[in-house]
């Protein structure tokens, strides 16, 4: 019961607990969680993550030397709102920088507002193809999640026609634009391309267009609600027979959502799985799972990002002995760091990273392959 | 017309005319615009979810949803609904506010996270010469047999009767010694435990989050709007046209088309024809 | 502070435009970020493709007029035809709005999808949260002060009528949907306004701004502040936004406490925070009564008075299966009192409802003149001449009686720029000054008085009152006397007959009573089961057989 009063309460204590720690926190550092809209549900698992990197990074000394103490605020709200919030720990609470887990509009707004002056790390799946002064990105771009993934999966599964079905909005659109030059290369074919309004719920008629394409392949760019909707209905159709699917937002609530009964052959691609076997993500998860208790809010690629975050903003900041703008952005290409995801690199302002495979279809991810150093094809620069 | 797409029409429209048939009798009955009907469609679908939570077996998802949904209802019609009869658009924003509260409890209850419920039927069986899902089969049955039985108890039944004299004259029902307080909070609570019932038929095909309610909202709304408020065969009709526009243009053209059609579909009824198609045969 | 309230006070005036129209006229807008919307993207694209002020400027103006225009043009064709404000209307917009919303996420090219258009500098080149922050206070007090200012204006008491009686106002001759259609045109150009600062002050323009959701909050605003109150709009959203930032972080019950505090002024307090501090306000500083005395200097009546023969010719009126009125043809005089007689059931009042388009005929033709009248919208009745007073006392219960007379002395008279001249609510004709000034008449004394507490016979002599204050040369009064007691009903007849004399027009009075029957009517006209049965002289009727015998009850 109260699950939520109950977080908020244990990672407030958590945080409280910090500041007696870090007495001298000096730094301050504006975290961006949506804590409600449709982006609600990642809340709580973005506002831990956050809080253990802080812990972590304040243990190993903070950034330049000074202690950091994070501010959060919701901006599970329209792009006005979320802008208002930032600015408030901005301008009113003195934040230096800003780590972000939210949607594209409200980056969009966030990057005319900070417009250079503050350092910003964009950290979600995103669609790529944003550049802006201070602005860094951690998120899984449609390039990295697809271009080592389809080939392998076209070879394992022996499948070469896709059909490809999302919300009617940017992030599907662009990743589809992408996927069909992989899908081209692996040999395969694309059978079909659909987009349906985010307001819909109801996927009888694209299941039956699936059905007649003959697709052995579904690449899935449906978000949240819609995404567990599609699949119950994918597999109560049999579809799962038929076909493979693979999403590139299917994470662990997704799943959980989707039920073991409707996973069979549903494949997820991301940077970040709970399940992923290596020392470093097992202590990530040992350490997140210890301080927040055992039935803390599931991990997650979208919650676990903004431990990427500020993981990555310290390693910047330090790297450029400060956090302004212009040393930062001078001092990034190239940048190298380690995290739970495995070894990352700074490359055209975007991470190039670890890619995971995971098949979903007992219910829960198990790691099917990995593809390491995968960069975006994104290419900011000064 | 493909097998396929019949039996896609037969489901939509027989889960919409059994969640709208909820919103039809609260506004039909009480003249109450009830926005947190799709809410209640929420609550029976977390039914199954409340039903293992406390260690039931699962034969009593029935019986736990329609309890959960009366009482709700219930303590919602005593306390805030009971107010609003007579005041259709001060109807329409308190329950719109009921609604943002029932997501929210629930929400404090259950958290963000999606539920999931397994259908007690699952595989597909092969009806009219395709594979269909055998759950979906079933239910599109039992919500036509259940109709049939409602549409003949609501002409038979005294207490269909005396809702309809309530509602035409309140004043005149009180004197010849209808409790009308009850009927009103009968006919409320009967209502949202249809919209409970949906949630719990719809629930292993859904997903299932505190926010799912807004989405049956709407196209029951845009339903009872273009069938005609307040009668039976206006209802049916009106899911018919709705779930009929958005699946055959979703199935011919796309979702988003479908989507637009049916919107549009209804300002035209709102403003051409505002009491619906059923009414010009009255 | 200012980084801040800027939003705020932008949301606020769209509140505002919310406000005027759901306070004043009852219509409900839950699309209302339709026209903030567009006027946002219209504004994103404007300001990104060229900087230039005075150009933007231009196209703001432009923009603001084609907006309204387009609202106007939307409510004028759904309200058109209609005596209700009811939810049907509300709901056509909350379509439009979801329609806008996807229209916007989905077309891209122009919208930039759900990403939306950023990428521009506020309307010339001032910072967001220095110089266009005085732009918006600017704009919030213009607004507020125009909405003061309209409040004290014949236009707004206009306004309120048609929602406190809508059929009394198509009688006295307003066009109903017009005014209607006007109110929802203002609210919306409002909420362009705010959409188009919005987007100058945001510089992001996104299809939330276009959406269901913020046009629910918007309303929300307005409810808790308070929608009577020009500032009541803005004091919600002030108050609910800056709340909603200090305590969405830290307190986890915060939309909860929205929800209930939303239903709570639903339920107890219609007026918001705003009734609420003006209640406070006025304990402190009572309101005081202020007396305008009025002139009799008026503007002629625009209709034509020229005196022309009314005819029914073979009339027929059925409504479902009931035939009403089956072949009633009868030609009335140019000039004196005719009864209509006849038992209940027999198609009287019908028969009035047919001369002011109240019902349309099946059958047949009202002639006036040479002209057909039958069948058109009721409001075009004054403009022929025809005033009407009706059965139940139909007047405006939540005005004044002195409000109650500006009304009626506005029917027939009333020019576009009198709706902007305070002067016009002091307008008092001759012949309702006759009436006022007749002692025994029960109105003087009561002026300030709202109607709703007026006892019945009151209400008679008020309503027709309003009917002679246009000067109507066709009177159709519908059981003046009813209710009334023994002295009342003798003037009420005596003014009838003073004033047929007077302008020696045609009135029309449904009457059951025999002896006043007998008192005023220079013809009797005898209607049974909808035909005509007698058309004939008092004393003549009296001695018609046919009518003997329906009086004497039998059915013929």
């Amino acid at each position: 019961m109260l699950k939520k009063t109950i977080n908020l309460l244990s990672s407030t204590a958590f945080v409280i607990a910090l500041g007696a720690i870090s007495a001298s926190a000096e730094t301050k550092i504006g975290v961006l969680v949506p804590d409600s809209g449709p982006g609600g549900l990642f809340g709580p698992s973005t506002r831990n993550s956050a809080a253990l990197a802080a812990k972590q990074i304040n243990a190993s000394g903070g950034i330049n030397g000074e202690q950091i103490e994070l501010l959060f605020a919701d901006v599970g709200v329209p792009p006005a709102e979320a802008a208002q919030a930032a600015l408030r720990l901005w301008k009113g609470q003195g934040a230096e920088a800003f780590v972000g887990m939210h949607d594209s509009a409200v980056r969009e707004a966030l990057i005319g507002r900070f417009n250079g002056q503050v350092p910003y790390v964009y950290t979600p799946v995103y669609e790529g193809n944003s550049c802006a002064d201070g602005l860094y990105i951690t998120g899984e771009t449609p390039s990295q999640q697809l271009e080592p993934v389809i080939p392998f999966l076209a070879e394992k599964e022996g499948v070469s026609k896709w059909y490809l079905i999302g919300h009617d909005y940017n992030w599907p659109r662009d990743t589809n634009a992408l996927a069909k030059g992989y899908i081209d290369d692996s040999g395969g074919e694309v059978v079909g391309e659909e987009y349906v309004p985010l307001t819909v719920s109801e996927f009888d008629s694209s299941l039956q267009r699936i059905k007649e394409s003959g697709a052995d392949a579904v690449l899935i760019t449906l978000v949240g609600g819609g995404s567990v909707g599609f699949n119950i209905s994918f597999a109560g159709f049999g579809l799962d027979e038929q076909a493979i699917r693979l999403g590139t937002l299917i994470e662990e609530n997704t799943l959980a959502g989707i039920g073991a009964d409707n996973a069979n052959r549903l494949y997820s691609s991301s940077g970040y799985f709970s399940s992923i076997q290596t020392d470093a993500a097992a202590s990530f998860a040992t350490d997140y799972y210890t301080a927040f208790g055992s039935d803390a809010p599931a991990l997650n690629g979208l919650g676990q990002s903004a431990y990427e975050g500020l993981i990555l903003l310290a390693a910047l900041a330090n790297k450029a002995g400060s956090l302004d703008v212009a040393a930062m952005d001078a001092a990034a290409e190239g940048t190298t760091w380690s995290t739970p995801r495995g070894d990352n690199t700074m490359i055209g302002r975007h991470m190039a990273q670890t890619i995971y495979l995971a098949d979903g279809s007992s219910g829960a991810f198990s790691v099917v392959a990995s593809f390491d150093s995968v960069p975006s094809s994104e290419a900011c620069s000064n | 017309m493909s097998p396929v797409l019949l039996l896609n029409l037969a489901w939509q429209i027989s889960t919409l005319a059994l969640i709208a048939l909820g919103l039809a009798i609260v506004f039909g009955k009480l003249r109450i615009m009830n926005m947190a009907h799709g809410e209640f469609v929420m609550i029976g679908a977390y039914a199954p979810v409340i039903t293992s939570m406390l260690g039931l077996p699962g034969w009593l998802q029935l019986p736990v949803c329609l309890i959960t949904v009366a009482f709700v209802a219930f303590v919602l019609e005593r306390t805030i609904v009971r107010h609003l009869y007579g005041r259709m658009f001060d109807s329409l924003l308190a329950t719109w506010g009921i609604a943002i509260l029932l997501r929210e409890i629930v929400e404090l209850i259950f958290g963000r996270s999606y539920q999931s419920v397994s259908p007690p039927l699952s595989g597909t069986i092969n009806v009219i010469g395709v594979d269909y899902p055998a759950y979906r089969i079933a239910v599109i049955i039992g919500i036509f047999l259940g109709f049939i039985g409602f549409s003949w108890w609501n002409t038979r039944s005294k207490m269909a009767t005396r809702i309809k004299a309530m509602v035409g004259n309140p004043e005149l029902a009180e004197a010849i010694g209808l409790n009308t307080a009850r009927l009103s909070a009968g006919a409320f609570v009967f209502g949202c435990c249809t919209a409970g019932l949906a949630g719990l038929i719809l629930a292993p095909t859904v997903r299932i989050e505190p926010m799912m309610g807004l989405d049956y909202l709407i196209r029951s709304f845009f339903a009872l709007v273009v069938g005609g408020l307040g009668s039976l065969e206006g209802l049916g009709i009106g899911v018919s046209i709705i779930a009929g526009t958005q699946t055959f243009l979703g199935a011919v053209s796309s979702q988003t088309y479908g989507y637009l059609a049916v919107l549009t579909l209804s300002i035209l009824f709102l403003w051409l024809k505002p009491n619906g198609i059923h009414s010009s045969s009255r | 502070m200012a980084y801040q309230i800027g939003l705020y006070l932008i949301y606020g005036i769209a509140a505002q435009g919310i406000g005027y129209l759901w306070g004043k006229t009852g219509v409900l807008p839950l699309g209302q970020s339709l026209f903030f919307g567009i006027a946002a993207y219209v504004t994103a694209i404007t300001l990104r493709a060229d900087g230039n002020l005075f150009l933007n400027l231009g196209l703001a103006t432009i923009g603001l007029t084609l907006i309204s225009g387009l609202a106007f043009l939307l409510a004028t064709l759904v309200f058109r035809g209609r005596n209700e404000s009811g939810p049907y209307f509300s709901l056509i917009t909350l379509a439009l709005v979801m329609i806008a919303e996807q229209v916007a996420g989905t077309a891209s090219s122009l919208t930039g999808g759900f990403n939306g258009i950023s990428g521009f500098n506020s309307l010339g080149n001032l910072d967001p949260f220095g110089g266009f922050y005085y732009v918006i206070v600017a704009a919030t007090v213009t607004v507020s002060l125009l909405l003061f200012i309209l409040n004290r204006l014949p236009i707004n008491l206009i306004v309120k009528s048609v929602m406190d009686n809508e059929p009394r106002m198509q009688l006295l001759g307003f066009r109903t949907h017009v005014i209607k259609g006007a109110a929802f045109a203002f609210s919306a150009m409002i909420a362009a306004l705010a959409g188009g600062l919005f987007a100058s002050h945001q510089g992001i323009v996104t299809p939330t701004s276009a959406g269901f959701a913020l046009s629910a909050e918007m309303v929300i605003l307005t409810a808790v502040g308070g929608r009577f109150h020009v500032l009541g709009p803005l004091i919600g959203a002030v108050i609910v936004g800056w709340a909603s930032a200090e305590l969405r972080d830290s307190f986890p019950y915060w939309e909860l406490l929205m929800a209930v505090v939303f239903i709570l002024v639903i339920l107890k307090s219609p007026g918001g925070i705003a009734e609420l501090l003006e209640t406070a306000f006025r304990w402190v500083w009572p309101k005081e009564a202020k007396h305008v005395p009025p002139s009799v200097l008026v503007p002629k009546i625009q209709f034509n008075k020229q005196k022309k023969p009314l005819r029914f010719e073979d009339v027929k009126l059925q409504i479902g299966v009931v035939q009403i009125l089956n072949k009633v043809s009868f030609e009335a005089p140019l000039t004196g009192i005719i009864s209509i007689i006849g038992p209940n059931g027999a198609g009287k009042t019908s028969a009035l409802n047919t001369i002011t388009g109240n019902l349309n005929v099946t059958g047949g033709r009202i002639m006036l003149g040479e002209s057909r009248i039958d069948s058109r919208p009721p409001h075009r009745a004054l403009a022929n001449g025809i005033g009407r007073k009706l059965q139940v006392p139909s007047v405006f219960f939540s005005l004044s009686i002195s409000e109650n007379l500006a009304i009626a002395m506005m029917a027939g008279r009333l020019r576009l720029a009198d709706l902007f001249k305070p002067a016009t609510y002091q307008w008092r004709s001759k012949s309702l000054f006759d009436i006022l000034s007749n002692p025994s008449v029960p109105l003087n004394e009561e002026l300030t008085e709202p109607v709703k507490h007026l006892p019945q016979g009151h209400r008679q002599f008020l309503e027709y009152a309003m009917t002679v204050a246009a000067e109507p040369s066709v009177l159709l009064l519908d059981e003046p006397c009813a209710g009334l007691s023994p002295d009342e009903t003798t003037l009420m007849t005596e003014l009838v007959k003073t004033y047929q004399s007077e302008t020696s027009g045609l009135v029309i009075v449904i009457e059951h009573d025999m002896s006043i029957v007998e008192a005023i009517s220079d013809k009797v006209l005898v209607l049974h089961l909808g035909q005509v049965l007698a058309f004939d002289d008092y004393d003549k009727v009296r001695l018609n057989t046919d009518v003997q015998a329906v009086y004497a009850g039998g059915t013929k």
